[in-house]
């Protein structure tokens, strides 16, 4: 088999105020599986769309062989045989259609006829899986499959037509561990079958080793080195690379006292599995961290004390008093708060004014009999902008108008204003810059000083480090480690949240 | 995921441009209205603008614009029922067989109706809430299911004085009184419809619960996660829906001065047009009371001024329609593609 190479020489791309990826240089022969890890916002994904067509704002070159090639939409790209496996599985499968339909849909798409031939088609796609040496029902329907069935299914058809390279951005994120095992086990099919480069994104730095022989490390933007994996090669060193000697951004920890225990979970599980025998507890005005990668069950976690999801095992404790809760409104009586993720789609209402997302979660304090009182709900508007410093031309305008840190500073001011003595964070800071991301710790140290309990659940690990008391590690729904901040160090955390049960030396 | 999120741009606040465009657009349905007012006056000059026919036009609306707000209640958290109308049909078979069969006071009459409906409705919520149905489905099959009840109720035929109670029994009472047929006349008919809209404009804008229901109109999820017991205020919704398409019924057999068979199913798709058409008054983007009564007020105006125009009136359904497909218009394809 002939051995192609893909690379990019000096590719940059600038998005508005930020500058994504700066003079990328990055190669990948077929035959190989070829780690890219890096932290966060290190421009993994943003490398790998470039290379699938997807962001054709690029600058510099991109080579195949040693050809240059203008990769400016994704189906230049599948025609030079580059096919991309993103995260999210269900955004590229059609759940009410076959599994054989599915694997043939860009060639469906693409073939120019107008008549089905159902019976080439169940051929074709019964073809492709045999040659992976997947076993599932043509004939079944998507929606009937297991994640991992549905991701096999995606990579099945990104090698119906020529495929040279295949990118797979986390794909063992959502997977179990069997799950992981099959994927692997598919991935090393390909590679000894077919002349391919696999490019596997993965933030598992354990899995990475087992099963990639190189690796390239991303910081801010930029490659930092690429590497043979070799037996020598440890967690510690790649991780190193990835987080590099600098980071900054540190936030000076205002000091709250601490004090009785508030709240307390014992061998809580729930999420659909996604949470189990989980136990910790949150002393008053202490700020707690929920470490983990992304996919590890953070937010399940903090929606299942929230009550969003459903509790099938634990109890919960707040003041040493046990709470049944069964859905949010149930959470909200029992004085706890959740902040979510997915702002706009969970934590704020957007068509909705800012005065009144901000008295949403306590507007029994601004009626009068059930009546809204406008003025009050205004004035509370007005406060908390002014508190929060939510950049906004009055409490009237509709949220969705604001920016994402105004967003979120909008949902922390819901849950602030409705008085709490739990709060739970859950990725406060994501896709909120650097000044809003300030404005918001002072928040939540603020909450802290009140004498409430917090717990900050985050991927960011610098985050937890400079704002939180103590931490917990969380890895496929289980805690791996209780950390103090003050004695931790991002290594540290790293090592519990890649899934090692080994004390870290 | 390691997706670089673009720095939002906190210089630029994106406020809402106020431009001549989105104006006209919000103000469509208004100006719609004010033109065709001032178009038919002229045309027609007094045979139009006359008391008269301005009481014509409330009446002719009335109906449509209670039906428009029992829709409104339940399109606000996001929910929708086809089975309202058939429902009425019921209420005002219970309504008026009450009266006559057993003779019953006017007001105990108005209430049972009232109570049968809330009762009936305990079904649609059922199949919505418990059964997690969705709307339109769950009330799609209830529509047939009203029909059938409802029908076998009065034995298959109308509800009308000197008509015999389906097991043979004759009517308590022989003729309609005097308040029973008021109802359906000006200036009470007007007078129910107004105050049917005040109520739920006041209970949907100005207080809490109303802001509930929109809140989850908007992002049922958010809602959730805000602690509002998005279940308990959809059921609610629910039940004021019932108390108006009750009130609709016995306006529509008042008028009728009897309950027909089916005498409320054809009022649906004209109260779901009052509801779209006031959707987009005043650029609102969700039902809203004010809005449905303008929507019904603009049909029944066309309605009228053309009919005074000799247009003949198997073509209006016709200018029903471009009616509501201009304000779908008006709410659509003005948006931005997601």
């Amino acid at each position: 088999m002939e051995k192609i190479t893909l690379g990019t020489r000096n590719v940059s791309i600038e998005f508005p105020g930020v500058k994504a990826l700066t003079d990328v240089n990055f190669e990948v022969s077929t035959g190989e599986i070829h780690a890219l890890v890096g932290a966060n916002g290190a421009g993994k994904s943003t490398l790998m769309k470039v290379l699938a067509g997807a962001n054709p704002d690029y600058t510099g070159e991109v080579y195949l062989n040693d050809q240059v090639v203008e990769l400016r939409t994704t189906l230049a790209a599948k025609k030079l045989g580059i096919q991309i496996v993103y995260q999210e599985v269900d955004m590229a499968l059609i759940p009410t259609l076959s599994v054989a339909e599915n694997v043939m849909l860009n060639d469906t798409v693409m073939n120019g006829r107008y008549i089905m031939n159902w019976r080439s088609l169940y051929k074709r796609a019964a073809e492709v899986l045999q040659r992976l040496n997947i076993q599932v029902d043509t004939h079944k329907l998507v929606q009937d499959l297991s994640l991992a069935q549905k991701q096999m299914v995606l990579i099945a058809r990104a090698i119906v037509n020529e495929c040279n390279f295949l990118i797979l951005d986390e794909p063992t994120a959502p997977l179990s561990d069997t799950e992981t095992e099959e994927l692997f086990r598919l991935v090393k099919h390909l590679q000894a079958t077919e002349n391919i480069a696999i490019i596997f994104i993965s933030h598992r730095i354990n899995e990475i080793i087992r099963i990639c022989e190189r690796y390239t490390v991303m910081r801010n933007g930029m490659v930092v080195d690429t590497t043979e994996i070799t037996p020598q090669t440890t967690t510690k060193e790649i991780v190193d690379k990835m987080l590099g000697r600098s980071f900054e951004e540190n936030f000076p920890k205002e000091i709250a006292d601490i004090g009785e225990d508030l709240f307390s979970v014992e061998h809580l599980s729930g999420a659909d599995g996604k949470v189990s025998d989980v136990s910790f507890h949150v002393r008053k005005g202490e700020i707690v961290g929920i470490a983990g990668l992304v996919g590890a069950g953070k937010s399940e976690l903090c929606k299942t004390l929230f009550g969003a999801y459903e509790k099938t095992g634990g109890t919960v404790k707040m003041g040493g008093r046990e709470l049944k809760i069964k859905n949010p409104s149930q959470a909200l009586k029992s004085r706890i708060a959740l902040v979510p993720e997915e702002r706009r789609k969970e934590g704020v209402l957007v068509n909705e004014t800012v005065s009144f997302n901000v008295t949403a979660a306590s507007l029994d304090d601004y009626c009068t009999a059930s009546f809204l009182n406008k003025r009050k709900i205004d004035q509370a508007g007005e406060e908390y902008v002014e508190k929060l410093g939510v950049k906004t031309p009055s409490v009237r305008q509709l949220v969705k108008n604001l920016s994402g840190g105004n967003q979120q500073k909008v949902a922390v001011a819901k849950w602030m204003a409705a008085d709490c003595d739990l709060y739970i964070f859950d990725e406060p800071t994501k896709g909120v810059d650097v000044g809003a991301k300030q404005d918001i710790f002072h928040l939540i140290c603020e909450i802290a000083r009140r004498g409430n309990g917090v717990i900050y659940a985050s991927c960011e690990n610098s985050e937890l480090l400079s704002i939180t008391d103590r931490m917990y590690v969380l890895f496929d729904g289980q805690i791996m480690a209780e950390l103090e901040t003050a004695k931790t160090s991002e290594d540290e955390i790293m090592h519990y949240a890649v899934g090692n049960r080994a004390q870290y030396a | 995921m390691t997706q670089v999120t673009p720095k939002p741009n906190m210089a630029a606040m994106p406020g809402r441009k106020k431009s001549v465009g989105k104006f006209l657009i919000d103000w469509a349905a208004v100006l719609t209205l004010a033109v065709s007012v001032i178009a038919f006056t002229l045309i027609k000059g007094n045979r139009f603008m006359s008391t008269n026919n301005m009481i014509n036009i409330l009446r002719a609306m009335s109906i449509t614009t209670v039906f428009g707000i029992a829709a409104t209640v339940t399109m606000a958290p996001d929910g929708f029922d086809m089975s309202a109308c058939t429902l009425a049909s019921c209420s005002a078979y219970v309504f008026v067989s009450m009266y006559l069969w057993h003779g019953l006071p006017l007001i105990v009459c108005v209430l049972i109706s009232i109570l049968v409906t809330i009762i009936m409705y305990q079904l649609t919520m059922f199949l919505i809430l418990v059964c997690k149905i969705p709307d339109m489905l769950a009330t799609c099959a209830l529509m047939f299911v009203h029909q059938g009840l409802g029908q076998w109720y009065i034995g298959g035929g109308a509800v009308s004085t000197g008509m015999r109670t389906p097991a043979g029994a004759d009517p308590k009472r022989i003729k309609l009184g005097e308040d029973f047929l008021a109802i359906g006349k000006e200036p009470w008919l007007i007078i129910i419809m107004l105050a049917c809209v005040l109520i739920a404009y006041i209970f949907l804008e100005h207080t809490k619960h109303g802001r509930f229901i929109y809140a989850m109109g908007g992002n049922r999820q958010a809602a959730r996660l805000s602690g509002i017991n998005v279940k308990a205020y959809r059921y609610l919704a629910g039940m004021i829906t019932a108390v108006f398409i009750a009130i609709g019924g016995i306006l529509v057999s008042s008028r009728g001065s009897s309950a027909q068979v089916m005498c409320c199913d054809n009022y649906l798709m004209q109260a779901l047009a009052a509801v779209f058409v006031g959707r987009t008054v005043g650029g609102a983007e969700k039902p809203n009371a004010l809005g449905t009564m303008i929507g019904a007020l603009l049909v029944a105006t066309l309605e009228n001024g053309l009919t005074i125009c000799a247009v003949p009136f198997y073509i209006l359904p016709a200018v029903k329609g471009a009616v509501l497909a201009l304000a779908l218009i008006a709410a659509y394809a003005t948006k931005k593609e997601q």
